[in-house]
């Protein structure tokens, strides 16, 4: 296993105290130190927000691009390169709301990068607006009078797009979460974690001890990964109980292995071929 | 010219006006005649009008004529609309029931397409009676004829063919010995160039520019250049992946590029609106790509299947503050397939993005190559490895530097770590809020401006020391060509300005292009003359006039040359 140490960097880190994105960084560094994937061969991609930021805190490749944009982003980085692991840093605005239609393409493209949500019901970056995660009535200064759509619920919602692998984690289960994290990052196909994440800040419900009383871990029960109506039941349950883990796995057929040009290599390794374009060109 | 003939092929969509078009096209590209097609078309997948205008000569041509010399109807609303357009010893083709008693129904031959296509083998066959009696009327040699209709349908089952085969005689047959003005000799020639549509210039010039990602998403007149472009993803290492919608296609294509290829996207105006946040994201990655604006009228959705050149200010001005990029506005099929070239190259030597604005006129025309086309031997790509580095671990992707281009490394190639952000950053690519990093790289971004200009090339310049000068940009260029040798016969002294070159603006040769002459007139498809307004915002000069047009339909060298005589007489 390589030194944790590794990924740590000494940029400044911009969080709150307290701040459930750490639970998440410190599981990230862990995930790829038990991978012994250098930071030089990880690629990190954000979109806007307290998650996006994430790529800033620990040594790797990164692109922190526009709020809801970072699907997309990979999917190009993925056909110039599908050899180099990709992680995608996101929040549950950037992902649910701005991104939500680059949300579902991924999900059909089955792109092979795996997706943190960093879900925490709530928008940090801009002081505490209800988040299409938010429950209905979740009350805020913009939401004064309570939150007036009904949350978006991401687990069901890529189960029924026929997503590969759907875990949740939570933020402040920092090993499972890593154990979470390496899993995902070796399936071949598009993998995602919704991981519950505590704003201190600007979500007083959904806190440290709301999901301490809640959270239970899937390995302890009976739920079999490849069971998808038993993960949709999970899935659709209240809250009263919150389960963790991997819901569901199956065996995808990822984007790249889709795209025949893509057998012969990563598009960036390939050579020009001059010859065979002015052949094109002098038959047409 | 000794052959200039205009044939314009009309009917409702799905009448298949598309093969007389293109079965005529063939024939004559084949016998080494020049032509210039332009589709005119409505946004529907059947009914309406449209139609397909060819003009076809033995030397090069730039331009759509004003006049008709043959009209092949195949309904009555296109006698309607273009009987008028005739030349005087014009003709129509057409089923004479349609003609009604009207004057122009004395030009008309009867040919009766339906009735032949249906003995031919079936109605559907309608079209290839009509090209059959359109050639004849043009004296097209038999054996070519056939040929084309060969090669055509030659991938379909024996019995298509063979109807074809028959329809098309059918159609020569009923024309037989008619008189016509411009029955011709057929020159026995090689091919003068490649015939082809804007759109497949521009795609072929990706491909030879070692293109690797292309993302769009559907939109007309873009959709034709990475349709065509998607056809080689087989034997090339190249991706074209239809997006999710245009926003996403443009993150697509930058994440590609940062991911170390180059890659490209193509939209018209309204899907470049979406577009442009990410095009401000491309600015401040300095993460080159290439963006095709194919122009149609209007904002949000306005014309959809038409020309125009309203989108100059907006690509020049896209996003939100300040970043250098380049725009260019290719004006021939072998200027867009150089342009491709050269935008890729020039988008990576300065890490900015380069806008190619073209329009639907440009990309559903076809015309004629007039140049040997040659793919580059090597593709300079300006990246730095490890081993360009004293220290790859200290690797800074937006160090300062003289030039203000900074050292460009692929994430994952060795052993630098590439860290890139959209918000305001250090050097090394981390959020920063300083005043110093702010400043410092803005003022980075905005050096790389001094050499960008230098690439520019000026105007290309017709008859400059002429006293009246018709000034104009991308594909309205061969308009204007034709209209200036039309109004020097008359003795006129008139010449013409062309820019392709837009942006960084080449003030210096504009000055030397436009300052010498007694006045000048912008020539544009847009209501405001946006390249009038350019010019006068970089030079100083100020146009004398502007020859506007915003319908979405061609500009014809006819009009130029009226508008022109008119300003010269003093009206406006």
């Amino acid at each position: 296993m390589t030194d944790v140490s590794l990924y740590h960097n000494d940029f400044e880190n911009k969080w709150c105290p307290g701040c459930g994105n750490f639970g998440v960084l410190n599981a990230v560094k862990s995930a790829l130190a038990h991978m012994d994937i250098p930071p030089e061969k990880v690629l990190l991609i954000s979109g806007i927000g307290q998650a996006a930021k994430t790529p800033h805190f620990l040594n790797c490749n990164f692109f922190h691009g526009l709020h809801g944009r970072a699907l997309p982003v990979a999917t190009g980085a993925r056909l110039a390169n599908h050899d180099l692991p990709i992680l995608v840093h996101m929040g549950d605005g950037d992902c649910y709301g701005e991104g939500g239609n680059h949300l579902l393409a991924a999900m059909r493209r089955n792109i092979d990068v795996t997706l943190l949500i960093h879900d925490n019901r709530v928008y940090g970056l801009t002081k505490g607006q209800a988040s299409p995660t938010a429950e209905y009535g979740f009350s805020t200064k913009a939401q004064p009078f309570g939150a007036l759509s009904d949350p978006l619920k991401p687990i069901p919602l890529a189960l029924s797009q026929g997503v590969g692998f759907i875990a949740r984690g939570y933020c402040g289960e920092t090993d499972h979460l890593s154990r979470l994290i390496q899993k995902a990052i070796a399936y071949p196909g598009f993998s995602m974690i919704d991981i519950l994440q505590v704003c201190v800040s600007y979500n007083p419900v959904n806190t440290y001890e709301y999901y301490n009383e809640r959270v239970y871990l899937l390995d302890e029960t009976k739920h079999r990964a490849d069971d998808w109506h038993g993960a949709m039941d999970l899935s659709l349950q209240g809250e009263d109980r919150i389960p963790i883990g991997l819901i569901y796995q199956k065996q995808t057929i990822p984007f790249t292995k889709r795209i025949k040009t893509l057998e012969h290599g990563p598009l960036f390794h390939r050579s020009f071929d001059p010859a065979a374009v002015q052949a094109v060109l002098d038959d047409l | 010219m000794d052959i200039d003939v205009t044939v314009t092929i009309g009917g409702a969509a799905g009448q298949g006006i598309q093969t007389v078009g293109d079965l005529l096209a063939s024939v004559c590209h084949r016998a080494g005649l020049y032509l210039m097609v332009i589709n005119d078309f409505e946004s529907r997948i059947r009914g309406g009008h449209s139609f397909m205008q060819l003009r076809i000569s033995d030397e090069p041509v730039v331009a759509a004529d004003d006049k008709i010399h043959l009209l092949v109807a195949l309904n009555r609303e296109t006698f309607d609309i273009h009987a008028g357009e005739l030349a005087e010893g014009g003709r129509i083709l057409m089923e004479e029931d349609g003609a009604g008693g009207s004057d122009e129904a004395l030009h008309v031959v009867d040919v009766k397409f339906t009735n032949l296509a249906e003995k031919a083998g079936g109605k559907i066959m309608t079209n290839t009676v009509a090209a059959g009696a359109a050639l004849e009327m043009l004296g097209a040699p038999a054996e070519l004829v056939v040929k084309v209709i060969e090669s055509h349908f030659g991938g379909k089952s024996k019995s298509v063919l063979e109807n074809n085969l028959k329809a098309i005689q059918m159609g020569r047959d009923a024309v037989a010995n008619t008189d016509f003005d411009w029955h011709f000799k057929w020159p026995d020639r090689k091919p003068a160039g490649k015939m082809l549509s804007g759109a497949r210039a521009l795609a072929l010039g990706a491909l030879a520019a070692d293109c690797r990602v292309a993302s769009f998403y559907p939109m007309s007149p873009a959709t034709e250049i990475l349709v065509y472009l998607a056809g080689f993803m087989d034997r090339f290492p190249l991706v074209v992946e239809q997006a999710e919608d245009e926003i996403a296609a443009i993150n697509m294509a930058i994440g590609a590029s940062f991911g170390g290829v180059r890659a490209m996207t193509a939209t018209s105006g309204g899907g470049f609106s979406l577009m442009v946040e990410g095009l401000g994201l491309a600015g401040i990655t300095e993460t080159p790509v290439v963006v095709i604006n194919a122009q149609r009228p209007g904002p949000a959705t306005g014309l959809p299947t038409r020309t125009a050149q309203g989108d100059l200010f907006f690509v020049i001005h896209a996003a939100q503050d300040e970043f250098p990029r380049f725009v260019f506005a290719p004006r021939t099929l072998d200027e867009a397939f150089e342009t491709m070239i050269r935008s890729f190259h020039l988008a990576e030597k300065y890490q900015v993005p380069v806008i190619v604005l073209v329009d639907q006129y440009f990309n559903d025309s076809l015309s004629i190559t007039r140049e040997k086309w040659s793919v580059p031997e090597k593709i300079e790509r300006f990246l730095v490895s490890d081993a360009d580095m004293p220290d790859p671990s200290s690797y800074k992707r937006f160090a300062y530097s003289e030039s203000g281009v900074s050292p460009r490394a692929v994430p994952g190639a060795g052993r630098a770590r590439v860290m890139v952000t959209g918000n305001d950053h250090t050097e090394e690519g981390h959020l920063s809020e300083t005043i110093a990093d702010r400043n410092g790289q803005v003022d980075k971004r905005h050096k790389k401006m001094l050499k960008m200009a230098e690439e520019m090339n000026g105007p290309d310049i017709l008859f400059g020391d002429s006293r009246l000068l018709l000034v104009t940009w991308g594909s309205t260029d061969g308009v204007v060509r034709e209209a200036v040798n039309r109004l020097r016969k008359e003795k006129h002294d008139v010449g013409a300005v062309f820019f392709s070159d837009i942006w960084p603006f080449p003030t210096a040769p504009a000055m030397d292009a436009l300052s010498g002459c007694e006045g000048f007139l912008t020539v544009e498809l847009n209501a405001s003359s946006q390249l009038g307004g350019l010019i006068r915002r970089h030079t100083g000069l100020q146009a004398d006039g502007a020859i506007v047009q915003y319908d979405g339909r061609p500009m014809k060298p006819g009009h130029v040359v009226a508008r022109t005589k008119q300003y010269m007489e003093g009206g406006q």
